[in-house]
């Protein structure tokens, strides 16, 4: 299974993604400012933000231990090492041997485990909030990624993310009714994950997401703000590859797909990104912000929708 | 010598360290040194008798029995040549940590800590191997009474009383129904033998008796709950290289117990056996974890843990049974690989926890998160071990915990698409939705101990002043932790070997679940996972951000570290940061129910309540409810029982005798009847 052609296609697509994650979450910033009627930042900001902060100097807390100085280093390594296990270009894993979707929930942990840890280790109080805050929206929004994915996963039987994308792009796997209620519970948790309204204000220091980051600064928090773009697509690109892998490129008979097709599929890719990122910031500025203790509440009805779509797989329909 | 003598030797060393140790009590450094010594080289032979048994054939060896009824005979098969490695590994690295460990209990009996630390080491490995019901039960006894000391070490501190009054009840409760069900077996079989045992012809309804027994029996023992009320009590009260043991091993056995009868020796064919056991399972990981994230107290939070971990391992079981019972061997394999995989690791990763927590214990003591705080920086070799244990806990790949709870997962999805049993495919997957939500919740209990004790600010000032432990202890915590990571990474040799236990004890043909580098559920196209290369591509993607930094020439710009944290311009005060109570509210409070939380009038209000109904403070606080709810009754009813059975003992001799003469009558109308 484990060929160089496709090893070659992992590292290009966590690469690929790596360098374009900036420009989307631009986009986002360029479509909120759109609908706020004001003119907004260039698109292409994010990367100004990223080139500048590289040549800051770096502040560091007095209290600030070594977890905090490896932190950006780990989140990132953790995404990358997702991205080239998740379908993306391809429709098959290109890192499929290396592990599954269960791996990959799990990795997401490794990345939150280091973050939170180094809101915690800055002794800033911010920090702090922001990682008990992160942690209770993972505590109440992984089982429902976990409940879907299984679901997902028992259609296909298998755990590879690869050979779901392949059966239900190839229409091995008919969109039942159990797909689109998983669909709609997985696409709600993606939101959630990003860091969107109505629990979260990417944007604001202080805040969920970012609460961690208060105490970065120069490089690190170059690193860090990168890591999160880069976590946000990988994100979308899971709801991707699970239930809308169409375009991605086939297997050939080699094993590997031809590059033309590769190509197509990565701008294929990047379309879907595209639409799904302008609906996520329809969605955001549509919306007020709830308390965030009020979150459980709308968690639970995600939580709804994947039993639902649990139940209906159970009926076969 | 074969296996079964070294490991004899080892438990014939183990009795030489527990009585030197007490002849040298008066002497506490001379006793805690050759305890720890003698007990490390015990442990070490019992890991050569390991190697042995594992590269030669399953060996046995009977001795001449000292009593009539039951043959004194020792034998390692896989499962129990795997117990066996578990206890001598952590008895290794426990043995060195305590050398230096007991240096603060210089007035106390150490000698006796030990006397008995290194007897209740032997009496395990005893348990494991023993193949004789009889002599199982005289050992496990033994192992009971010995940790019974060890729980009231510190015998002047209320808590530790009342911990091992509880522990005592609920133990020999267990005891009693082990009991209880041995006899069912014993009156089928004949023999004591477990051998024997497994040739009995027992009926549907006295199996499922015989289960039931045996389940609650090592139940109470292994703390499923709600059986689990004592081990967060009584494994936080012994001094911490013991309550690594009684986490570690000590609730092992009782699992091996349910393994040996349920499994083993019952055959476990009947379905409502393995859904019984998942039902338990869950309930012990979702109460355990949620009562972890409540708790302050570090070696209470590590307790808890156990519970849920128990549970986990439960999973394991319970699906393997269902594998068993609905005839797929393949699921069967699975699950119980997934249990062993997972009993290994818990052992290895709470071993070093409760260890760091002694680490902790010894320098500041105290085991409150909320007065430690800072300690990564004044003492970065127990942060970087407690940080390899948190990370193990937490299932965080490529470390061992995930491996196990991968096939855990793995097991739930192989049961899940068999076809067939409705219930089945309904209950599995919801468990793995349950393991899920307590692996999220594990990740904010490892969060809560490592943030609470090693980053931030010191919240006291004997966390500010803390220094690094002494080279033992390092050595006992570097020792499991290094295992943590060898059993993560080196999951592709560790799988077959437990594969081959499991197929060896179910008597199934051997399947393959390993080849090369990777680890997969049987069938690679299901899945397929490789931990050496997640933690390679891992190491080699740390490259990408380290290139980019270096294309932006290092650190050249500098960094300046002399600020306090940010704290809105206002002047920065320890006391702003997040201490480890507060750490667990929004999820204390988002899952309330779970806790039960009672708002308590706080006193001097409480009283003023009654005429100013409006000024009054409440606090919300997280309190075990179900735990009073069961242990006060019991307790009360046992003493209840005890102050009026002592009324028989009344201390006159002529009362002594008529009790004689009346038994004498009792059993004479007994045998002629």
């Amino acid at each position: 299974m484990i060929s160089v052609g496709m090893i070659l296609i992992g590292l290009l697509q966590a690469f690929a993604i790596l360098a374009i994650a900036p420009l989307f979450s631009g986009f986002s910033r360029v479509l909120r400012a759109k609908m706020h009627n004001r003119r907004g930042p260039s698109i292409f900001q994010n990367y100004r933000d990223l080139a500048k902060l590289m040549k800051r100097q770096e502040v560091v807390s007095r209290q600030a231990g070594w977890v905090f100085r490896i932190t950006p280093f780990v989140t990132m390594a953790a995404m990358l090492l997702v991205a080239t296990i998740i379908p993306i270009f391809t429709i098959q894993s290109p890192f499929g041997w290396v592990g599954d979707l269960i791996l990959v929930v799990y990795l997401y942990a490794l990345s939150r485990f280091f973050f939170s840890l180094s809101g915690l280790d800055t002794g800033n109080t911010f920090g702090g909030i922001g990682a008990k805050r992160e942690l209770l929206i993972s505590v109440l929004i992984e089982p429902v990624i976990l409940l879907v994915l299984f679901v997902m996963a028992l259609l296909a039987g298998s755990t590879n993310l690869g050979t779901i994308s392949t059966k239900i792009a190839s229409g091995q796997i008919p969109y039942y009714t159990s797909v689109w209620l998983g669909m709609l519970a997985f696409a709600f948790a993606t939101f959630v994950e990003m860091g969107k309204l109505p629990f979260d204000l990417a944007e604001a220091e202080q805040e969920l997401q970012e609460g961690p980051l208060a105490e970065f600064s120069g490089q690190s928090l170059a690193l860090m703000k990168w890591g999160i773009y880069l976590k946000q697509i990988v994100l979308v690109s899971l709801f991707l590859a699970v239930f809308l892998p169409f375009g991605s490129a086939a297997m050939t008979s080699s094993g590997v797909p031809t590059l033309l097709a590769i190509l197509l599929g990565a701008l294929i890719f990047f379309l879907k990104v595209g639409i799904f990122y302008f609906v996520i910031a329809v969605l955001e500025n549509a919306m007020a912000r709830v308390r965030f203790l009020k979150a459980s509440a709308a968690t639970w009805a995600a939580m709804g929708a994947a039993i639902l779509s649990f139940v209906f797989y159970l009926a076969n329909v | 010598m074969d296996a079964v003598q070294l490991l004899l030797l080892a438990v014939l060393l183990f009795g030489v360290g527990a009585v030197a140790s007490l002849l040298l009590n008066k002497l506490s450094r001379a006793a805690r040194v050759t305890a720890g010594l003698i007990g490390a080289i015990a442990s070490g032979v019992g890991l050569v008798a390991v190697v042995r048994a594992m590269i030669g054939s399953p060996s046995s060896l009977e001795l001449s029995a000292p009593l009539p009824f039951g043959h004194f005979n020792l034998q390692m098969d896989g499962l129990s040549t795997l117990m066996v490695g578990l206890i001598c590994a952590l008895g290794l690295a426990v043995s060195i940590y305590s050398i230096s460990y007991l240096a603060q209990y210089p007035n106390r009996n150490v000698g006796v800590l030990g006397f008995f630390t290194n007897l209740f080491m032997a009496m395990m490995l005893l348990v494991v191997t023993v193949a004789n019901a009889f002599y199982f039960l005289i050992f496990w006894e033994m192992m009971t009474l010995a940790s019974y000391f060890l729980v009231t070490f510190e015998s002047e501190k209320q808590e530790s009383i009342q911990a091992g009054y509880l522990y005592m009840l609920v133990a020999h409760a267990g005891t009693a129904l082990i009991m209880l069900s041995f006899f069912v077996l014993y009156s089928s079989a004949g023999s004591f033998d477990f051998a024997a045992f497994r040739q009995g012809q027992l009926s549907p309804a006295l199996r499922n008796l015989v289960f039931l027994l045996a389940f609650f029996g090592f139940g109470a023992k292994a703390g499923i709950a709600p059986l689990h009320i004592w081990l967060p009590r009584a494994h936080p009260a012994a001094p911490s290289p013991v309550s690594a043991l009684l986490s570690g091993v000590m609730i092992k056995t009782a699992l091996y117990g349910i393994l040996r009868i349920c499994v083993d020796i019952l055959g476990a064919s009947v379905l409502w056996w393995g859904l019984l056991v998942l039902f338990f399972g869950v309930l012990s990981a979702v109460l355990g974890v949620f009562f972890a994230v409540a708790e302050r107290d570090i070696k209470r939070i590590l307790a808890y843990s156990s519970v849920e971990n128990v549970g986990i391992i439960l999973l394991g079981i319970g699906t393997g049974m269902i594998g068993l019972a609905i005839n797929l061997p393949a699921v069967a394999l699975l699950g119980f690989l997934a249990a062993l995989y997972h009993t290994l690791n818990h052992s290895f990763f709470k071993g070093l926890l409760f260890l760091g927590a002694g680490s902790l214990d010894y320098r500041l003591h105290t085991r409150n998160l909320n007065e430690m705080g800072g300690l990564g920086r004044l003492m970065p070799w127990t942060g970087l071990t407690f940080l390899v244990g948190a990370l193990a806990i937490s299932a965080i790949p490529p470390f061992n915990g995930f491996v196990s709870e991968w096939f855990t997962y793995q097991s739930f999805f192989a049961a899940s698409r068999a076809e067939g049993d409705f219930i089945v495919r309904v209950v599995l997957p919801l468990c793995a939705v349950i393991l899920s939500l307590v692996g999220a919740l594990a990740v904010v209990v490892a969060i809560k101990m490592y943030g609470g004790a090693f980053t931030g600010p010191a919240r006291s000032d004997r966390a500010s002043q803390a220094k690094e432990v002494p080279g033992s202890m390092l050595t006992g915590m570097g020792i499991l932790a290094i295992g943590c990571i060898a059993l993560g990474i080196g999951a592709p040799l560790i799988a077959p070997y437990l594969a081959n236990v499991v197929t060896d004890v179910l008597n199934v043909p051997a399947l393959s679940v390993a080849n090369g580098l990777s680890v997969y559920p049987i069938d690679t196209g299901v899945a397929v996972l490789s931990t050496p290369l997640i933690a390679i591509l891992l190491l080699g993607l740390l490259a990408v951000p380290l290139i980019v930094v270096a294309i932006y020439g290092g650190y050249r710009a500098g960094r300046r570290v002399v600020a306090d944290p940010w704290a809105c311009g206002y002047g920065y005060s320890s006391q702003m940061s997040i201490s480890a109570s507060s750490f667990d509210r929004p999820i204390v409070g988002t899952f309330s129910w779970i806790y039960l939380l009672r708002s308590i009038a706080q006193k001097p209000w409480g009283t003023i309540a009654g005429w100013a109904k409006r000024s009054k403070d409440t606090v919300a606080r997280a309190e075990p409810i179900l735990e009073s709810v069961i242990r006060q009754p019991t307790t009360r009813a046992v003493d209840y029982l005890g102050q009026h059975i002592q009324a028989l003992q009344m201390g006159d001799i002529r009362m002594y005798c008529l009790y004689i003469v009346l038994t004498l009558i009792i059993l004479l109308i007994a045998i002629f009847h």
